[in-house]
């Protein structure tokens, strides 16, 4: 006997679970796609509002001293741990090869080319990327942010460029500052475990660094923080309810940041290989 | 809801052209439309009441004037400019001409009383430091609350914080000030005070005020025309007076609701003291 042909009702509520998926995938796609669309725009109104003016040089500095210099002791701590460790690793590896003369070479390079930027990097999304998410919200929510629109005071200008141009700016110097307390965290080691002599250290170190290799360092950590600035200030402007959600968007500036460092690190080093 | 007052109601200053002017606005949320097809002149010099319960869209009216939210469809026209397509730069010299107190007060709380005051002339004028702190001064005599210049936002209490923000919005001495819920989560004293502080701020500068609020108490003070807003649309536009009367149901159940049945004089008598 033939079966009789599904109803259209049927067929619908067969496929129901599908239909829900592609719903539910749609909206996360359209609302990732805002969302990125909100931030690039958001990135070319910093740019066209960094060179007009008005411009705010005082909270620009201001902004330089609470994002960066107070950024300085756990970016530091970091590398020079970070050092240590790594010349306690590679002398461990490298012993049975007869290789301990190359920590020096080793670990300033691994620290100049990728673990000083990334490191610094990643901490400053922790400590700076999700203060400037909690603060821009706390403002957003308590419309502060309106408040500045209503007195004819562009938040951009005003927020976000002070922030990010002290983020883009301060990021090349604590990497510098990271490179260089990660390298004498590995002295130290060389010196104390090793039995290295710091000259061995520092000798192997000169004839292995060029200027190419702590320029593609440094060069990568100003894209890092303009990544890690507009995530934070735009995720701070995105805020909509109350202290609930400025918690929110401050976890999600730290992931997003975190994320978008790393997949961007990639392509950066292979941009920098290149040039 | 605050106390009744005892202060007069308001003698109507001339009217004078139209200021602002909605037409045929259209703003909807999440599906629901909170103005749907909103019409009304504003005239230079009055004070208005947005009056109506919670929720029925009186802050969404008041954002429209300033630009700070853009109507889904018709026109806003502030000082005969239409700005709905303007971008937030061009609509900036309008914003200058204009002030808005928020229902928290949105004071920044990184700066000090002083700063926040002097925060909008700073911006947008060319004035000297003892020029600004002169302003200041002068700005919170005005408000009743001299010497606080170095309190912080986190300092003071709901009533002082709302009072310091109303001399933040007036530092400019701007031509239209817009008041969001300006009494609202007071006691009765400092609800009073705004009250008679927003006469005399459209007295003394010649301003034109926009007051949203559901205390109809505070309307009663300020008023020179109240519009009452129900369902996205004002289902009335006429003095206070002429409101406390209203035969509408609408309107008679939310005077009734907020203890002033209509037509019984109950509000007149207490408002009088009587």
């Amino acid at each position: 006997m033939a079966q009789p042909e599904p109803s259209a009702t049927a067929i619908f509520y067969r496929n129901l679970g599908w239909l829900r998926f592609v719903d539910r995938f749609g909206r996360k796609g359209s609302q990732t796609v805002d969302y990125i669309g909100g931030l690039f725009e958001m990135i070319g109104q910093f740019f066209a509002a960094c060179v007009s003016r008005p411009f705010y040089s005082a909270e620009l500095v201001n902004q330089m001293d609470e994002l960066g210099v107070k950024s300085v002791a756990i970016t530091g701590i970091t590398a020079f741990v970070t050092g240590g460790v790594l010349a306690l690793q590679t002398a461990y590896s490298l012993e049975a090869f007869g290789g301990k003369n190359f920590v020096g070479r080793i670990v300033s390079l691994s620290l100049v080319r990728e673990l000083g930027p990334i490191l610094t990097a990643l901490m400053v999304a922790g400590r700076v990327g999700s203060g400037i998410t909690a603060e821009i919200g706390s403002m957003t929510v308590t419309e502060q942010v309106d408040a500045l629109r209503a007195m004819a005071v562009s938040p951009i200008r005003r927020l976000v460029v002070p922030r990010v141009l002290a983020v883009l700016l301060m990021m090349p110097v604590l990497t510098a500052i990271a490179d260089v307390l990660g390298i004498l965290g590995g002295m130290g080691i060389a010196v104390l475990e090793i039995r290295m002599t710091a000259q061995d250290y520092i000798t192997s170190i000169w004839q292995q660094l060029s200027i190419s290799d702590i320029f593609s360092g440094l060069g990568k950590t100003v894209f890092f923080g303009l990544e890690i600035a507009a995530i934070g200030c735009y995720n701070g402007l995105q805020v909509e309810g109350g202290a609930a959600a400025v918690g929110r968007a401050t976890t999600r500036t730290v992931v997003l940041a975190s994320i978008s460092i790393l997949i961007s690190d990639f392509f950066l080093t292979k941009l920098f290989l290149a040039i | 809801m605050s106390t009744p007052s005892t202060a007069a109601p308001r003698q109507h200053p001339p009217r004078g052209e139209t200021i602002v002017e909605f037409k045929e606005l259209w703003k909807s949320y999440s599906g629901r439309d909170i103005l749907a097809g909103v019409n009304l002149k504003i005239q230079r010099g009055e004070v208005l009441c947005v009056l109506g319960p919670s929720g029925t869209g009186k802050s969404v009216t008041l954002r429209h004037i300033n630009g700070l939210t853009r109507p889904d469809s018709g026109d806003v026209k502030v000082f005969g400019e239409s700005i709905v397509a303007l971008s937030e730069e061009e609509l900036s010299p309008v914003r200058r001409r204009l002030a808005m107190l928020f229902q928290g007060g949105a004071l920044f709380d990184s700066m000090n009383v002083e700063d926040n005051i002097a925060f909008p002339v700073r911006e947008h004028t060319s004035r000297t430091p003892e020029e600004i702190a002169a302003i200041v001064a002068e700005k919170l005599t005005m408000v009743g609350l001299p010497g606080i210049q170095r309190k912080m936002p986190s300092e003071l209490s709901g009533g002082m914080r709302k009072r310091v923000a109303l001399a933040r919005s007036i530092a400019l001495e701007p031509e239209i000030i817009l008041y969001d819920e300006p009494t609202t989560g007071l006691d009765p004293v400092s609800s009073e005070k705004i009250a008679q502080l927003i006469v005399d701020v459209n007295v003394r500068q010649k301003s034109t005020s926009v007051v949203v609020t559901h205390d109809i108490v505070t309307a009663r003070t300020v008023s020179d025309r109240v519009v009452f807003l129900h369902q996205g649309r004002f289902q009335f536009v006429g003095t206070f007076d002429e409101a406390a009367s209203n035969g509408h149901p609408v309107l008679k159940d939310y005077f009734r609701a907020m203890g002033f049945p209509c037509g019984t004089g109950a509000f007149q008598a207490i408002t009088q003291g009587v």
